[in-house]
């Protein structure tokens, strides 16, 4: 009874003026940067912690967790219109929202997205104004072998992504982690294939690989195609198109699974919204019920990432409110926020500071819905961009790569990066090896790599920890069910009866 | 028309050039006039940075020009060394420098060397310590060192990586027959969950990075590692008064490329003693359980760079013994 009074407080003093506007900022704000590829969300809430000096505390939470939440769904536009991820965690998207829109409907893509990203901004905000408490000690209970765990299950997605070939999937997706393992290692600060190179010595940064391998390598392929495919013929086609709810309602397997991975891969510091958007995807394409139907542009492919990335936000709200811990960076911004208004979160947070945690949590219900009317008033003009003459349009995509890329951490060697990327992005695509997994590799690499030493030193290289603790042993089993079904598989349809051809 | 054409353009030409060199001049007497870029080798968000956020924009009050924060994380601090080293020493940029950075000097093999940079302020200096969850079964440093001595290797504290002050410290007291294990946590937010969830015994940190938590009673310093008892912590023990030789403070100093006119080093310089001297930058200080007497100007800051850079050359050498 009390939450809801505060709740109704709370509502209330979102609509105080200064509240609302900073939250309308926010969400456009927010927006923007989620479209600009390699120019993150966690960037564009770093750029705008400046601003937030000046106000009070609570419109500068309310500023900087409406951008977050917002980045969490911008990027999708360029993701299904482009091909262009505007952030790690729409890379998912490509393969079932990108295909759906290739087939002549964007809109009806777009409009899955918005509705997964409202369902589950709802839900989350919901769930942590509920179960605040109770998710926070279980965030506590994770360690080391957990995060490789989830992350080796993040990997497997793999076998998903291949397309054709699983062979040349996995071969991709060897190259992205090599690509990880560039430059000075977390652990021990050695130099690794570095050779002596200053701009390989910083590591490459897998936003340049994105960047380069899918915004400017597919603008590669259409240069030497000469820029000849029509503009979509849309015809009437383009209305926001939403999913009706029997559509929504014959997903709800999906909708379920993809929100308890978004929220728990919230709460799980290190993981975050990336990771959710991988494993979700993952877990659909292993366990789902259109499962053969993935990456075919079906709405199941679609809705999975979306959700779980969405719902991650809540969940990383909850160890940052209730233990004072950021989980990602993003909330180490807001942390920062926090600790500059002289506000420090933890378990006391919501009885010092009850009005301004409430109101936090009505603004995030109130942002869910801005950014909702947002993209459905956007989905329309900017479907129209697919309309523009292709080399128009590829135009505007390299230089939003190269800003994006620049803006990440002004390097100007990343520039390069992002230009040899889109060179290799070019022969993956020209020589039919799936780009997805390499950019699996780099992202989650560096990650898989700490946690996995982190574990041995931790447990003194007794590689059994992995199957002691119920967390890592559940999810490292399924990952490697994951692994194995298509392997076996793959044995049985392809090398036994070409064994039995031989005898023959 | 033709003719005329080029005739304007040299005209136009002829004015641009002389209100560059008319304004170029100005530029030369009158510093600073540009933007100053402050370049934080870590990442945002984190204690280097909200340094160079603070600081900076004080110092844009009272220098009157823009001083956008640039983030160059990586290498440990290399990375954005090497961005300030490739630019001209004409003091348009600085940098934020750290112990962890200014280690390499002495574990690493770095591109750079100490006469490469020249430091404008030591502006924040904070001891490290060994923090346990409150409900840790140590209730006291003693009963962790006795632990640690009748178990070596077994007790797990989290760290921020190998090599890295902190392992230093621990290898120094491994040393002395109180050898725990160190695991490495980059990820703060991992690194603080190991000790609150108990999957390590202790955490190695600085109290000001941990400063919710420990005034929400969810975790307590065992040790510091300083010379001194600190004024909020009168109960706790320093490594000095248990014999360790032991202090390598974290410290927080801002540097400009060697070579840079002194006359600028001194604008600069001076503009960072004025904020240090504000009751804003002290309450900061206070903040973040920092020395209140954490500032030291150029000379001073030079001598203090050198006295901890032999501090740890003793030390690894201690070690290895």
């Amino acid at each position: 009874m009390e939450v809801i009074n505060h709740l109704i407080n709370g509502f209330a003093s979102v609509f105080l003026p200064a509240n609302i506007l900073s939250l309308a900022i926010g969400v456009v704000v927010g927006m923007l940067v989620a479209v600009l590829p390699g120019l993150t969300l966690v960037m564009g809430v770093v750029l705008a912690l400046p601003f937030t000096y000046s106000m009070g505390i609570t419109p500068a939470v309310i500023l900087l967790t409406a951008m977050y939440i917002t980045g969490t769904y911008g990027g999708a536009f360029t993701a299904i219109l482009f091909k262009v991820p505007g952030e790690p965690l729409d890379v998912p998207l490509l393969w079932d929202g990108w295909r759906m829109a290739q087939k002549g409907r964007p809109a009806e893509a777009l409009g899955w997205t918005l509705f997964a990203a409202f369902f589950a901004g709802l839900l989350t905000v919901a769930a942590m104004v509920l179960m605040a408490v109770p998710f926070a000690s279980f965030a506590l209970k994770f360690d080391a072998p957990d995060y490789f765990a989830i992350i080796a299950f993040g990997l497997t997605s793999v076998v998903a992504l291949g397309g054709a070939s699983l062979t040349n999937a996995f071969i991709s997706m060897f190259v992205g982690l090599f690509i990880a393992t560039i430059g000075v290692d977390e652990i021990y600060g050695a130099e690794r294939f570095s050779f002596g190179i200053p701009m390989l010595a910083d590591g490459v940064e897998y936003l340049t690989v994105m960047v380069g391998a899918y915004g400017l390598g597919e603008v590669l392929v259409r240069f030497e195609q000469g820029f000849k495919s029509q503009p979509l013929d849309l015809g009437a086609k383009v209305q926001t198109k939403l999913p009706s709810f029997a559509e929504a309602f014959k997903l709800r397997a999906t909708f379920l699974r993809s929100s308890v991975v978004g929220l728990l891969c919230g709460i799980v510091p290190g993981a975050g919204a990336t990771i959710a958007s991988f494993v979700s995807y993952g877990i659909e394409r292993q366990y789902g019920g259109q499962k053969e139907k993935m990456g075919s542009g079906i709405p199941e492919g679609i809705v999975a990432p979306q959700i779980a990335s969405t719902a991650s936000v809540g969940g990383h709200m909850v160890p940052l409110l209730v233990l004072g811990i950021p989980g990602s960076g993003a909330t180490a911004v807001i942390l920062g926020a926090f600790l500059l208004h002289g506000v420090q979160p933890g378990p006391q947070i919501f009885q010092t500071q009850a009005a301004m945690v409430y109101t936090l949590f009505a603004s995030m219900f109130v942002s869910v819905i801005a950014m909702c009317i947002l993209g459905y008033f956007a989905i329309k003009p900017l479907v129209r961009v697919l309309y523009f003459p292709e080399a128009i349009t590829s135009a505007y995509v390299v230089l939003l790569c190269f800003i994006g890329a620049y803006a990440a951490r002004s390097n100007l060697t990343d520039l390069w990066m992002v230009a040899l990327f889109g060179v290799i992005g070019y022969l993956f695509e020209k020589y039919k090896f799936p780009i997805a997994p390499m950019i699996l590799g780099t992202i989650l690499g560096p990650t898989a790599e700490r946690t996995f030493q982190t574990t041995m030193i931790s447990f003194q290289n007794d590689w059994t920890i992995f199957f002691q603790r119920p967390v890592s042993a559940t999810v490292l089993i399924l990952a490697i069910v994951a692994l194995g079904v298509p392997v076996v598989k793959a044995w049985r349809d392809i090398y036994i009866p070409a064994l039995r051809r031989g005898r023959a | 028309m033709q003719l005329a054409t080029p005739k304007l353009f040299r005209e136009v030409l002829f004015f641009l050039a002389a209100l560059f060199a008319v304004t170029g001049a100005i530029g030369q007497e009158k510093y600073p006039q540009r933007p100053i870029e402050f370049i934080v080798p870590w990442g945002p968000g984190g204690g280097a940075d909200q340094l160079a956020r603070k600081v900076g924009k004080m110092m844009e009050d009272s220098l009157k020009v823009s001083i956008p924060v640039i983030n160059a994380p990586g290498a440990t601090g290399s990375s954005g060394m090497t961005k300030l080293l490739v630019g001209e020493a004409d003091g348009q940029s600085m940098s934020v420098f750290i112990a962890d950075t200014h280690a390499l000097l002495a574990t690493g093999n770095p591109k750079w060397k100490s006469t490469d940079y020249k430091p404008l302020a030591i502006m924040l200096r904070q001891p490290s310590a060994i923090f346990v969850a409150t409900d840790s079964r140590f209730k006291t440093w003693a009963d962790f060192e006795k632990e640690a001595r009748a178990n070596p290797g077994k007790l797990k504290v989290a760290v921020l990586g190998l090599g890295s002050i902190d392992d230093m410290t621990l290898r120094y007291l491994a040393g002395k027959g109180i050898k725990t294990n160190p695991v490495p946590f980059a990820n703060p937010g991992e690194r603080y969950i190991s000790i609150l969830g108990g999957h390590a015994d202790a955490l190695y940190e600085q109290a000001g990075d941990v400063r919710q938590m420990l005034d929400n009673k969810q975790m307590r310093p065992l040790l510091f590692f300083a010379t001194e008892r600190l004024a909020e912590f009168k109960d706790i023990p320093v490594s000095k008064e248990l014999g360790y030789d032991v202090t390598l403070p974290q410290f927080r100093s801002v540097v400009v490329k060697a070579g840079t006119p002194p006359a600028r080093v001194k604008i600069l310089a001076d503009a960072l003693a004025a904020a240090a001297a504000s009751a804003e930058y002290k309450a900061f200080l206070k903040d973040s359980y920092a020395d209140p007497n954490s500032y030291l100007g150029p000379g001073e800051a030079e001598k203090f760079l050198q006295g901890e850079l032999d501090a740890m050359k003793h030390l690894i050498a201690t070690i290895s013994k």
